[in-house]
């Protein structure tokens, strides 16, 4: 079976500005992937590449071992765009039942209400967008890129508009795509989120890729250790080996610990030198 | 088919957006103030009698074809004002993203957006068209010659602006591409005057800008063909003679239907315009 996403040299210019620049990648099959980078990094140009709405001006991608933008496989893709929008004077169930069409489901009644309850919006189906509040028309663009039973999903910020009851319902959700093997290509701002739910992440900025690997590999590095006792925390600085020897001194010592954390950088603290390039 | 999906689509909006409903109702109000209009000339006294059944008949067929005229560029302006937000406000506020993410041509949606805003235009046509003449005939008994040819014409002139609009929206946003379709039909019905005052002249320079405008934007042709489907065989010939003896251009007669080869050509120019609109959407990044 191929790659979920396999993007060489993937390049997009407008006129002398270039939005992304030789973005080579490979995501898995039911890998899921934080794509992360600052504002006007290229990311939204780079999932509207792979999902056909943008054409490249260099490289090449596959997406589920098919050109990007082959209509076949849009079948089998789900796509939350960063700008999300539906059409207001429709229903949120006319929405999904308009998209099942496109999609031509046979069972369309049925895969709208799964969506539905996927999002927590059964009870609105019926409500038009119009009177949604932004989160609610996020959750309806959720609800939309995950009909059909996508083998991919694209989740373009999928928790910009959502309050933290929201962005743990979409945690939730990332996770229950993961348990049954969709691939997912997760852009998002919220650091913490992708540390919780990705296994990989490809960090772009100024339209090249300056990062990507594991999320432990990027922020797996100790840089010391925190140890608190009955006069707080305190840092030692120490390599991760070193720790055992640190804890029995202090303990000789005479100090009485309660706990012991090793400083591990965050992925914040990666991205954020990584794009300011210290 | 996915067509008729964006086509039902187009008409749904129409009809939820409450445009159907504010459209019916104005044209309601046109029609009641038409058949009071009418009711007033055919009981009207002058010098103490009644005008003469003719006379109202006559009156009424030149009432008809000003409101044809009026009915025109209300037309001209609907074509433009529907089908450039059908196309391009969707793409403008980014509904169009997750729709073309989908399995879908996008050929199919700028069709689909063309054909819904085409059939509503043909409906009100058919509608209130139908109506006005219908209330000529009662309050007048004046029936123009051929009053569902008029319509047909009527219909393919907003067909043409149409066009102009859905094509331009896969590029421009939806008010301008609305305004340049609008003022290309402004453009076309004066290309027809200079036409027309070319060819009463004998002047070939200003009948050939008026051909080069009809080839550009081919409304005028539609025009010709509804006032002379709505007008009494005697009107022709008025404007024959009123031509040959060097009378002025008079761009509410006319003295024959629209010759096929630019009827033809009409034709052929839509399909030219929406190729090029769909080619220009296909190309687009969005």
């Amino acid at each position: 079976m191929p790659d979920a996403i396999v993007a060489h040299a993937l390049a997009k210019r407008y006129g002398r500005i270039d939005a992304l620049q030789d973005l080579t990648l490979r995501v898995a099959r039911g890998e899921c992937l934080g794509f992360l980078g600052p504002n006007g990094a290229g990311k939204s140009t780079a999932v509207k590449m792979l999902v056909g709405l943008v054409r490249p001006t260099g490289g090449a991608a596959e997406v589920l071992g098919k050109p990007v933008g082959d209509r076949a496989t849009r079948a089998r893709i789900g796509y939350l765009p960063e700008l999300f929008r539906y059409p207001d004077w429709l229903a949120a169930r006319e929405v999904l039942a308009f998209h099942a069409r496109l999609l031509r489901l046979n069972d369309a009644a049925r895969a709208v209400d799964l969506v539905l309850l996927e999002v927590g919006l059964s009870e609105r189906a019926g409500d038009r967008v119009g009177t949604f509040s932004k989160g609610m028309q996020q959750r309806l663009g959720l609800a939309v890129a995950l009909l059909g039973e996508p083998e991919i999903v694209f989740l373009d910020e999928p928790t910009s508009a959502l309050d933290p009851v929201g962005r743990s319902d979409v945690r939730a959700l990332i996770e229950r795509l993961r348990a049954r093997d969709t691939t997912v290509f997760l852009n998002s701002h919220l650091l913490g989120e992708v540390e919780r739910v990705c296994d990989r992440v490809c960090v772009v900025d100024r339209g090249r890729v300056i990062a990507q690997g594991t999320v432990d590999a990027l922020t797996g590095q100790t840089r010391g250790v925190r140890v608190r006792s009955d006069d707080g925390w305190r840092d030692y600085d120490v390599a991760h080996a070193e720790i055992p020897g640190l804890v029995a001194r202090l303990v000789a010592d005479g100090v009485r610990i309660h706990a012991v954390e090793p400083k591990q950088t965050t992925l914040e603290d990666r991205f954020l030198a990584l794009v300011r390039h210290e | 088919m996915t067509v008729l999906l964006f086509a039902g689509l187009t008409l749904r909006e129409l009809a939820r957006r409450r445009l159907v409903a504010a459209v019916a109702l104005l044209t309601l109000a046109i029609v009641a103030f038409t058949a009071w209009g009418l009711h007033r000339l055919a009981t009207a006294v002058v010098d103490g009698a009644p005008i003469a059944e003719p006379g109202v008949r006559a009156t009424a067929a030149g009432i008809v074809i000003l409101l044809a005229f009026l009915f025109s560029f209300v037309l001209a302006l609907g074509a433009a004002l529907v089908g450039a937000p059908a196309m391009a406000e969707s793409i403008a506020n980014g509904e169009i993203l997750a729709v073309l993410a989908r399995p879908v041509r996008r050929a199919d949606v700028a069709l689909g957006r063309w054909l819904g805003t085409l059939v509503a235009l043909a409906i009100y046509v058919a509608v209130a068209g139908g109506v006005e003449l219908l209330v000529v005939q009662i309050m007048t008994g004046y029936a123009p010659p051929q009053p569902l040819g008029a319509l047909a014409y009527l219909c393919c002139l907003a067909g043409i602006v149409t066009t102009a609009a859905v094509a331009l929206a896969t590029r421009l946003p939806a008010l301008a591409a609305g305004i340049v379709a609008a003022l290309l039909f402004g453009l076309a019905w004066i290309g027809g005057i200079i036409e027309s005052i070319g060819l009463a002249l004998g002047n070939q320079r200003l009948a050939d800008a008026g051909t080069v405008v009809a080839l550009v934007f081919p409304t005028d042709a539609f025009w010709r063909g509804a006032v002379y489907s709505l007008q009494p065989a005697v009107f022709a010939t008025v404007t024959v003679n009123a031509t040959s003896n060097g009378g002025g251009v008079n761009p509410f007669a006319v003295t024959s239907p629209p010759p096929v080869p630019i009827l033809a050509w009409a034709f052929g120019w839509v399909v030219i315009m929406l190729v090029a609109g769909i080619m220009s959407f296909r190309t687009r990044d969005l």
